[in-house]
């Protein structure tokens, strides 16, 4: 069973992706209120994939990437967030993302991102 | 204000709602704002700061609060709650973070969003600013998006009072 570790500020916002992730056979699921959370969380525990959203209090979900990409560079790890401009995904990118999704999303792509990271 | 500035947003909503609801939003005419009364009584609030400086409020019926809600929760909501109005916040948040993708050249920040609920509450825009009122229905019930923003170089001095001082956090 895919180990997920789940990072959003926003417990609504976890509330609507673990649902989600739920409809579409995923419910292994750990969640973080923020970043640092997550990368302590992270440290602690083994993960099959990160889903983070982008700003958070404490630690950003760039600063969590470039955290976790030092000591992990094969997790995957989707960005899931409302920044869409090309300059934000470029920057996501160059921290080490696997794949980037754009809020608003629904469950089936959602689904398709975590087959396409062979979760 | 600038009509330019209203159209990311009419098409982030319609995308918004396809997307996260499975709704198709019917747009009625634009209508410039002669008072701060949102048409509907759940109002999602959010600010924009940058190269632009303004407000943004989807203003929902109560039915279709209720509805966007129980979908994006996939639960069934009958009374507005903390779950409805956080969900809303929610949908503000990504109408308007779509939107910001299409004005990147503005270089926007936005702020947290806020939810006021009740029937006739005001929200306030920018002085100079006449906002952009764009009605829709859907088959929950009807709806409004309404945008209030100026460039900086329009800003007066020291007369760009919003309803929410924009924090640069958003998600």
């Amino acid at each position: 069973m895919t180990k997920v570790l789940l990072a959003d500020d926003s417990s609504t916002m976890r509330k609507i992706i673990l649902r989600s992730l739920n409809a579409v056979g995923y419910s292994d699921v750990t969640e973080a209120a923020d970043g640092e959370e997550a990368l302590q969380v992270f440290g602690q525990e083994q993960f099959d994939l990160v889903l983070t959203d982008w700003n958070m209090p404490k630690k950003t979900g760039l600063e969590l990437i470039r955290d976790i990409r030092q000591s992990n560079t094969t997790v995957p790890i989707i960005m899931i967030t409302t920044e869409a401009e090309k300059t934000r995904v470029l920057e996501a990118v160059q921290a080490g993302v696997s794949d980037y999704l754009v809020k608003p999303f629904d469950a089936e792509t959602l689904r398709a991102k975590l087959e396409k990271q062979g979760c | 204000m600038r009509v330019e500035f209203v159209n990311p947003f009419i098409k982030s909503l319609a995308n918004t709602f396809e997307v996260m609801l499975h709704q198709k939003v019917t747009r009625g005419d634009l209508e410039l704002k002669s008072n701060f009364c949102p048409l509907h009584p759940v109002s999602g609030i959010i600010g924009l700061s940058g190269k632009a400086t303004g407000t943004v409020v989807l203003s929902l019926s109560e039915i279709v609060a209720l509805k966007a809600a129980s979908t994006m929760l996939m639960t069934e909501l009958s009374v507005i709650d903390d779950d409805v109005t956080d969900a809303v916040g929610e949908l503000v948040n990504m109408v308007t973070g779509g939107a910001k993708a299409e004005l990147e050249a503005y270089n926007l920040s936005i702020s947290l969003p806020g939810v006021v609920t009740g029937k006739n509450h005001s929200v306030n825009f920018p002085s100079k600013v006449t906002p952009i009122c764009v009605p829709f229905s859907t088959d929950w019930g009807p709806l409004a998006l309404e945008v209030g923003l100026i460039t900086s170089s329009e800003i007066p001095a020291a007369s760009s009072d919003t309803t929410q001082q924009p924090q640069e956090v958003s998600s």
